[in-house]
């Protein structure tokens, strides 16, 4: 990543009829960077990509590339290029003549079109695949294809339309860590839209996590993690504990608290959140807490419950607990390191929580 | 049987028997005679039943045949060239241009909701002498003499079987436009390339199909066609049905009627299979 901007937007807006798909979007990014839109479906994210890609209109605002503004550049003139959902690979063309597409207008000598298509086919792992016909193509040799087909482009930015969704599991965690090395190893800037967190949390240098049409935080992943802005993108990101809690006393950087249940703590004030108000809504991940059969010794403040239910997941074991006076039981979430689940349901249960562990999310909304 | 019936052998037997009894009926038995026909000869009154190929020789040497047969293929190349062009545009629209697909889809067979011959007889009314097109173009003073070039001839049948077959053309054609994943277009544009270009390298290939389809509907049966050179192709717009039909009308030759028949479809379909390569192989050859 270089200090260079490489798209910069300002107060971009879109609507379609009376509904505003993105509204007053501003973003920098850097050259080199690996940028994901994370959000819902419908929240705009593709929206906003379509624009920077050209595809579509914005009604208000400046979208810059390189520099240069993008108003009445077409999509086949942007120094962009998009991997897309259904990566539309032509049917009726090969391999080797789907990536070589976009080339045939530059140009080129036949052996230097040749080489690059070679070249791009070489580093999504496709080498020598050039005459297979599109429909011999598995899901994941088709979005290698398509990547190789806008790679080969050379572009400033790469644009990835939810690039991963359509391949399994397995699949797409290993093009996760590929396409994080290949980024970083070509230091093209790359844009990606996603609606899964930990797609975006893995392969991002930041992430713009948007809801109905507003980027509500843009962050490094583990900002994002430990300090999300508000409620909506606390329970977007990871799982989250959201406790009532009033501010009893200010010291400046760090507050004292009363959170529901678990009483008195001093917990750091939250530079990312969005609002302030006495009434606040503290977050704490269910990974942070300790529980057992005892009450835990050095927390800075416990909590007693019954256990209402037990998940599973292999790696980690899910405790739900249920105490007086709170209307969702609290999640807890136990590394599986010694192959045992502790606690049965209807078990009474100690909650420990330190105060580093509770994260100020603004004002409560009512 | 009852056994026989529920394996999927029988099944399939007994599905389909209505249908195979009926083509056997109706196509292949008569082809069958026909064909049986064509090795016979006419005596008078007679048909004489010797084997022979003298029809075929006569079909071969004929230059009336000749002449009428590569005429008959020229108008119906020419009626399916006019027609796919014309129809293209039409099929664009409705796939990619208008929200009203159905309404569109529903106008384009209006034609057929008045019998063929009813508007092979307006076409008369429209070209002929003290025609609608004549009398407008004199009223307008720009011609002082009725135009005759309009009827009595190959344009005549071009024009009027383009406007006949015109929703044949456009159904198929507008299925295979349809078909095309829009963000294949999308993808065309981001790789650089113009509105043009896309339609050329990435539209156009993907509808050959539907071309294909729609000259096949139309060419096949064009050349065949004898009701329209009849009523508008005038003397120079004859083609090889009205001969064949003299064949078996006036001129009561049967068999050589049949052999002519026979010629026609396998000139047919040997100029259709042509077409087809032709066409796939263009398709393929743009990248």
């Amino acid at each position: 990543m270089t200090d260079q901007n490489i798209i910069e937007i300002s107060g971009v807006e879109k609507r379609f009829g009376t509904f505003t798909a993105v509204k007053d979007l501003n973003l920098t990014l850097k050259e080199g960077e690996f940028f994901s839109l994370l959000g819902p479906s419908g929240c705009g994210k593709t929206t906003a990509l379509r624009m920077i890609a050209g595809f579509q209109d914005h009604d208000a605002g400046t979208i810059r590339i390189a520099g240069q503004d993008m108003a009445h550049i077409p999509a086949n003139k942007r120094p962009a290029n998009m991997v897309f959902q259904s990566y539309a690979i032509f049917p009726h063309l090969n391999v080797g003549d789907n990536v070589a597409f976009g080339l045939r207008k530059l140009g080129l000598s036949k052996a230097e079109m040749k080489d690059r298509v070679a070249e791009a086919l070489e580093m999504v792992e496709l080498g020598g695949l050039q005459a297979r016909k599109a429909d011999e193509l598995s899901g994941g040799q088709r979005q290698r294809v398509a990547l190789a087909r806008a790679l080969v482009m050379r572009p400033k930015v790469l644009l990835l339309d939810e690039p991963l969704s359509a391949l399994d599991k397995n699949l797409r965690e290993a093009m996760q860590l590929e396409m994080r090395r290949l980024q970083q190893k070509l230091g093209i800037t790359f844009v990606m839209v996603t609606h899964d967190q930990y797609e975006a949390m893995t392969m991002s240098d930041r992430i713009g996590v948007m809801f109905a049409g507003k980027l509500e935080q843009v962050d490094r992943p583990e900002v994002l993690y430990a300090r999300p802005c508000n409620r909506r993108v606390a329970s977007f990101i990871g799982g989250m504990n959201f406790l009532d809690a009033r501010v009893t006393g200010d010291n400046g950087s760090t507050v004292d608290v009363n959170v529901q249940g678990f009483g008195p703590l001093t917990i750091d004030v939250n530079p990312n959140a969005l609002s302030r108000s006495p009434d606040l809504l503290a977050g704490i991940r269910p990974e942070q807490l300790e529980i057992g059969a005892e009450r835990p010794e050095g927390y800075d403040a416990c909590l007693q419950g019954i256990v209402s239910d037990i998940a599973f997941y292999g790696e980690s074991v899910h405790y739900y607990v249920r105490t007086d006076g709170m209307e969702d039981p609290v999640s807890v979430a136990v590394p599986n390191y010694f192959h045992t689940v502790d606690h049965k349901r209807g078990d009474q249960v100690w909650l420990g929580v330190q105060n580093a562990s509770v994260i100020d999310l603004g004002a409560r909304e009512a | 049987m009852a056994g026989f019936l529920k394996t999927e052998t029988g099944r399939g037997l007994a599905l389909s028997a209505p249908a195979s009894l009926y083509v056997g009926l109706l196509v292949a038995a008569p082809l069958g005679i026909l064909v049986a026909y064509s090795f016979w000869t006419q005596t008078y009154v007679e048909i004489d039943k010797t084997l022979t190929w003298a029809n075929y020789l006569e079909a071969a040497t004929d230059p009336l045949v000749r002449h009428l047969m590569l005429r008959s293929i020229a108008i119906a190349g020419a009626v399916t060239a006019a027609t796919v062009m014309l129809a293209y545009p039409i099929a664009y629209f409705i796939a990619f241009r208008t929200q009203k697909k159905t309404l569109w889809l529903l106008l384009i067979t209006i034609p057929f909701w008045s019998s063929y011959l009813l508007r092979v007889f307006s076409w008369k009314l429209i070209l002929g002498f003290n025609g609608v097109m004549n009398s407008a173009l004199i009223s307008l003073g720009l011609i002082e003499e009725p135009l005759t070039f309009l009827l009595y001839n190959e344009f005549a049948v071009v024009l009027t079987l383009a406007h006949a077959w015109a929703p044949f053309a456009i159904l198929p054609i507008y299925v295979s436009l349809q078909k095309i994943d829009r963000s294949l277009l999308e993808a065309a544009t981001d790789l650089g390339c113009s509105k043009l270009e896309r339609f050329i390298r990435v539209t156009l290939p993907l509808t050959v199909p539907g071309i294909i389809a729609a000259s096949l509907i139309i060419f096949i049966p064009t050349v065949g066609d004898y009701v329209t050179p009849s009523l508008v192709g005038g003397s120079q717009g004859k083609m090889v049905a009205n001969l064949i039909q003299v064949q078996f009308g006036p001129a009561n030759n049967w068999p050589l009627g049949a052999t002519l028949s026979l010629v026609a479809m396998a000139s047919v379909g040997f100029v259709a299979i042509l077409f087809v390569i032709l066409a796939t192989a263009l398709g393929r050859r743009i990248r």
